[in-house]
Formats: structure tokens, sequence, C-alpha cells
């Protein structure tokens, strides 16, 4: 907020007290407690809480142990190429959403936005008949003569990567459609008209603009897939541990509250960092230069 | 004409746009000459924009030519053209400053940063920004955005300033001034530009000519005096001042002068048309004289009925009864309303033949 100061240079100093409009938060901020922040409050508790009273021993398991070193890697990986990949297709969908017209507009939506309304269990099964040895995209390949004999697809690394990127693209179209979506159309034009090759117009006007929508795009699907679980669990099964996994499989099976706290401790501290940092950025980024 | 279009730093020749069904510019043709500031004059959803970006190359025309210093850029990009745009409300970098904002051309164009910086200095001073330089162009009044759209344009030095209602988010005293200060700007600098508006005053005020514009074709283009003393149809009468308009049909010609009957009495005004035409009689308001004047050669009188008078300061203006609604319209301009002169009373109106214009009817 640091732009308001120049904006409006006029208006006196704003008085540091809180508009009464915010006790309309209230009500959330109290529910958001009881459900969220209380047990959660609770699990980190329960993470440094040992047979004689305080202990790390949970989060040493957790960094210590090479297993799940590898848990945790292997969920930032699944983070950051879901997050790539949903950029990469989500950056230019969010533009032809924005800026198209009239019934190619609702396709669009239709197309980026319908397969959210769809559960990831029909989804998954979905991505079965297409993807398993006996399955479409075999059976169309073997007869193309593309292959010689059925590939394996499914549970491999690369249909997870495809699941996940359909799951979350949503995510990451939304916030930068609502960012390109009010932009001005003309800015670009102008830029032509002052000698700007494409190149140039996108880089230094079409980009810096729409990146506070690419951050928030960014941060949200990142903090969504490094989390996942019921994706992986579906497309992978054990073969593909992630740290949500772990912590479903210490909580449930292996009733080891410290170490699936700890897990959490982890996973929390990683979303919050993006988060952070992305506001970070954004901040930066939307606060003038 | 042809000696116009070749001598013109911009020509457009039979340029045709259609969305769809809709034709927006309707084999237009139009030359500019260097130095000239011209306004296109047309009421909303005209095709002024289209015109304007097609020249700016924002937008391809489905046929015709442009040329500018009689190059054909008919189908060259934006970026390569040199035609310089002040946008409608603006469109500058919101994530730049004032200088970033004056300096993004000169960027784009790859000149070097000591080369771009007296230059950037120069147009920031000479719309008066200096003191601005390192604001966010967020932070300014619409006015002062205004000026950075016009430096901004001007620093590039363009072959052509295209100029899209630059006035129209401003309150009507700034935009005075403004009207002044740009004209005296854009003839300091020597540009040849377009000006777009839909207020006639405004293209009165600031242009060397006019072209008013009326659903994707050039109506008329010509001096503000011409336009509003010889208008070529009732259209750019009926878009550039006021007018008493009359209905009626030709009695008699010859001799340059005819007579037209009308409902408030015989007429005679200069034309060619032959008897029983149907025509309409327009006078404008400052050249009707009110009062029982002594009949004289080269008048013409006729006897009306107030229906409103309206005081505006400098002048005062009687509308009045016509007999018929549609094509009749009567408006008087008095400096001082003579005696006795109110809704209702009857009064004698006088002008010269001379003065009287006439068009056929629609
Ligand atoms: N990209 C487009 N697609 C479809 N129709 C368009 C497009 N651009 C303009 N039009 C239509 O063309 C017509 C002329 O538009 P234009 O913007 O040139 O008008 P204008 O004379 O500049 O009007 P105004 O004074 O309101 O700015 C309008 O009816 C408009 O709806
Ligand atoms: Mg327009």
């Amino acid at each position: 907020m640091s732009a308001t100061a120049i904006e409006a240079p006029a208006l006196p100093a704003p008085r540091r007290r809180m508009d009464p409009l915010g006790l309309l938060a209230l009500p959330g901020i109290a529910f958001l407690f009881v459900v969220f922040l209380l047990p959660l409050a609770l699990l980190l508790w329960s993470s440094i809480r040992g047979g004689e009273g305080f202990t790390l021993a949970g989060y040493w398991r957790v960094l210590g142990d090479e297993y799940y070193r590898g848990v945790i890697l292997a969920s930032l990986q699944l983070g950051l190429v879901t997050t790539s990949g949903a950029l990469l297709l989500g950056y230019p969908a969010a533009f032809a959403l924005a800026r198209a017209r009239g019934g190619w507009q609702v396709l669009l939506f239709a197309l980026v936005f319908l397969p959210l309304t769809v559960s990831i269990i029909v989804k998954s099964f979905g991505w079965g008949i297409v993807l398993r040895r006996d399955g479409i995209l075999n059976w169309l390949m073997l007869n193309l003569g593309l292959i010689e004999r059925p590939v394996r697809m499914i549970f491999t690394e690369g249909a997870l990567y495809a699941g996940m990127i359909n799951v979350f693209l949503p995510f990451m179209v939304l916030p930068i459609y609502s960012v390109v979506r009010m932009m001005d159309p003309r800015l670009p034009d102008a830029a032509a008209t002052l000698g700007a090759s494409p190149w140039f117009r996108f880089t230094r006007v079409t980009l810096p603009l729409s990146l506070p929508g690419v951050v928030a795009g960014v941060s949200l699907v990142f903090s969504l897939a490094v989390a996942a679980y019921v994706t992986p669990s579906l497309l992978m099964g054990d073969r593909y541990m992630t740290m949500s996994m772990v912590m479903a499989k210490a909580f449930l099976n292996l009733r080891d509250w410290q170490l699936g706290a700890a897990m959490a401790a982890v996973l929390l501290a990683v979303a919050a960092f993006v988060v952070v940092g992305a506001s970070l950025l954004q901040r930066r980024l939307g606060g003038g230069r | 004409m042809a000696a116009l279009r070749q001598a013109g730093h911009l020509t457009v020749a039979g340029a045709a746009k259609r969305f769809g069904a809709a034709t927006v510019l309707d084999d237009l043709s139009i030359a500019v000459a260097k130095g000239e500031f011209v306004s296109l004059l047309g009421p909303s959803g005209c095709g002024k924009t289209t015109l304007l970006r097609c020249i700016a190359g924002l937008l391809r025309p489905d046929s015709g030519r442009i040329t500018v210093a009689g190059r054909d850029i008919t189908t060259l990009p934006a970026h390569k053209r040199n035609v310089g745009v002040v946008f409608q409300n603006y469109a500058l970098f919101p994530h730049l400053t004032v200088a970033e904002n004056i300096g993004f051309g000169l960027r784009a164009q790859g000149i070097r940063p000591a080369e771009a910086a007296p230059r950037i200095a120069e147009a920031l001073a000479l719309v008066r920004m200096s003191e601005h330089a390192g604001k966010p162009v967020t932070a300014l009044s619409g006015g002062q955005q205004q000026r950075v759209a016009v430096a901004r344009a001007l620093v590039v030095r363009p072959s052509l300033l295209l100029l899209d209602e630059p006035f129209s988010a401003l309150d009507r005293k700034l935009r005075e001034t403004m009207q002044v200060e740009l004209k005296h700007l854009l003839r300091e600098v020597g540009i040849t530009a377009i000006f777009v508006t839909h207020d006639q005053e405004e293209a009165l005020v600031v242009s060397d000519r006019i072209a008013v514009m009326n659903a994707g074709r050039i109506e008329q283009l010509a001096d503000p005096a011409t336009l509003y003393g010889r208008p070529a149809s009732l259209y750019v009468l009926d878009f550039v001042g006021q007018s008493t308009r009359l209905a009626g049909r030709v009695s008699a010609g010859g001799g340059g002068l005819v007579s037209v009957e009308t409902a408030l009495g015989p007429v005679r005004a200069p034309g060619a048309f032959a008897p029983g035409s149907r025509v309409v009689v327009a006078v404008r308001p400052e050249a009707v004289t009110p009062g029982a004047a002594s009949p004289a050669e080269g008048l013409n009188r006729i006897e009306a009925r107030v229906r409103e008078v309206s005081f505006l300061g400098s002048r005062t203006q009687l509308h009045l009864d016509l007999p018929e609604e549609g094509e009749d319209r009567g408006v008087v301009e008095l400096a001082r309303l003579p005696e006795g002169i109110g809704p209702g009373s009857p009064v004698t109106l006088s002008f010269r033949e001379e003065d009287t214009m006439l068009f056929p009817a629609a």
C-alpha cells in the first residue's frame, strides 16, 4: 500500500483505526479459528510432544531419514512440474479467455472450468480407461502403427504429471484471467504505435502487467500441488509417495502422530513460504517501480 | 481533388472496413497536407476511431490504400509506421512513471539512454510536466495524463499524429484551455495531425480543416468558415452550428436566384433548382434580424411566432413556432432581445437572400 501515499498527496495521513466494516470478518475468523487454527495448533503441539515432554524427534525422523527426505523432494518436484506445466498451458489460455467474445468465450470457459465440476474420482477412472494397457490411447497408437505393442502409461510419472496439471489448471487460469481481463487491450496497441516490436510489447507491457496474476496462480497451484493427495494416490498408489500420503499413512495406518504431525508442519512451512514469498513479490510488483 | 491527393502528406484512398454485416468505413477517401491540423467530426459510431486505427496500422482495412509522404503503408505493421497516436483516455502504461512513459518509444526503438535522456527532458518541458517526471502516471490528474500522452507520442518524432478525442475526459473549463494549448503546441512542432472529436465547437476551435463524417464516409472536408457558411449537405448544416430551416417548393428559377414557397411566405435564395423541386431553406441564426425592417431589395422577410426565449449570456436565442414538425425548425440568435418580445409574441424576421441556403429535401 505504499502507492496510496503517492497517489493522494493532498489527503491527510490515514488514521490507524480499523474500519467498523472490518467487524464483518468476525464470524469468518471465529469459524476459521474453531475448524482450522485450533486443530492446527493441537497438531503442531503433538509434533513436539514426546513421552517425556518436549522433543524434536519427529522432525529429526522426517528431515534426517533418507526415505522421508525423498518424499519431501518428490512432493516439491511434483509441485514444481505441475506448476510449470499449468503456467505454460494456462497463461495463453487466460489471454484467450479474456479476449474471446460471445460464444467463443462460453466455450473456452466450459473447457477450462467444466473439469472442476467433475469429481477427481470420476476423472481418475476416466484416465484409467484412456491410459491403461488395453485402453483407448494404446489401441489408437497400435492401430495407427505408431507402436508395436502396448505401452505402459498408467502408473507412470508422465501420467501423474498430466493428471495433476489437468486438475490444477483452472487455479492457474483464473487468477491470470482476472488480471488480464482488467488490462486495457489498447496498451500493447499504444506500445506498437511507439515503435515497439511484438516481443518488446510482450516483455515490457503485457508480461509486467499480468505478473500479479501469474504470481497468484503460481503460489496457488504450487501450494495445492505440493499438498496433493488424491490424484497421486489414485494415479500412482504407493509408487509415488507425497508428503500428504505419508501423513495419511502415519495417522491412519501407523497411528504415529508424531511423524504425521511433523510432516504436516514441514508441508505447512513450505506452503507458508510460497504464499508469503508470493505476496511479498506481488506487493513489489504492484507498488509501482 | 486529384491534385490534392497528390499533394497530400497523408492520403487514404477508398478505404473500406466491415465488421460482420456492419460497414463501418465505406469507400472513404481523405487527403491531408503536410503540417495541417484536420479534425474528424462525426456522431458516435460513425467510424472515426476505426479510421484512425486503420491509419495507425492497428487495423487492416478490407480494401483501399493508405500512404504517408508518398509511401504506401497499407500493409505495414503499426510498429513500423511511425504514426503517433494519442488514445481516447490516453492508454498510458500504468506500471511506469511519467518519464518512463515518455521514454518508452525511444527505448523500444533502441535509442541509447544517453541520447534519450535529453529528448525526454525536452518533451517533458514541452508539455510543462518536468516537475512530475518521477511520478507514477496513476497519480496524475486528467489534464496531466493528457499532456503525458501527447509528449509520449511526440518524442519519437512521428511523421503524423493521430488524436482520438483527447479532451473527452476533461471538464469543460480545462478542455477549453487544453484545446488552445494543444493547437499552439502542434503548430510549434509543425506536425501533421488528425484530431477526432464529436464536439463541433472543439473542431471549429482547433483545426485548419474539418472533415465531417457520416456513416463511414467523409461528408465534407473544408475549412471551418466554409463548413459553417456553405455546408455541402443538410447533414453538415445540422451537425455544425444551428439554423432556422423551412421546407418549401421551388416556384420559379433563373438568374442564379430561385423563389421558394414556404409556409411562412415566399423566400428567394441563390441556387439552381428546377421549379417544383422540394427543398429545405436554411439560414444561420446570426444572419437573421428581427423586427419590421423596411422592405428592401435582396431581403427575405418571414412572419413567425416566438415559442421560447433562451438567454445564453452573450446572446439570446429565439425558438420559433413553425407550422410543421420534422423538416422545419427555427432557432434565431440575437445580440440583444428587442423590447416586447417573449413567448407567444409575433416577430418579423429578415435575412439577406445571399445568406439563405437551399438544400434538396431529404
Ligand atoms: N472490433 C470491432 N468489432 C466489431 N465492431 C466494431 C469493432 N470496432 C468498432 N466496431 C463498430 O464500428 C462502429 C464504429 O466504431 P468506431 O469506434 O469507429 O466509432 P467512433 O466514430 O469512434 O465512435 P465514438 O465517437 O463513440 O468513439 C461502431 O458501431 C462499433 O460498434
Ligand atoms: Mg471513437
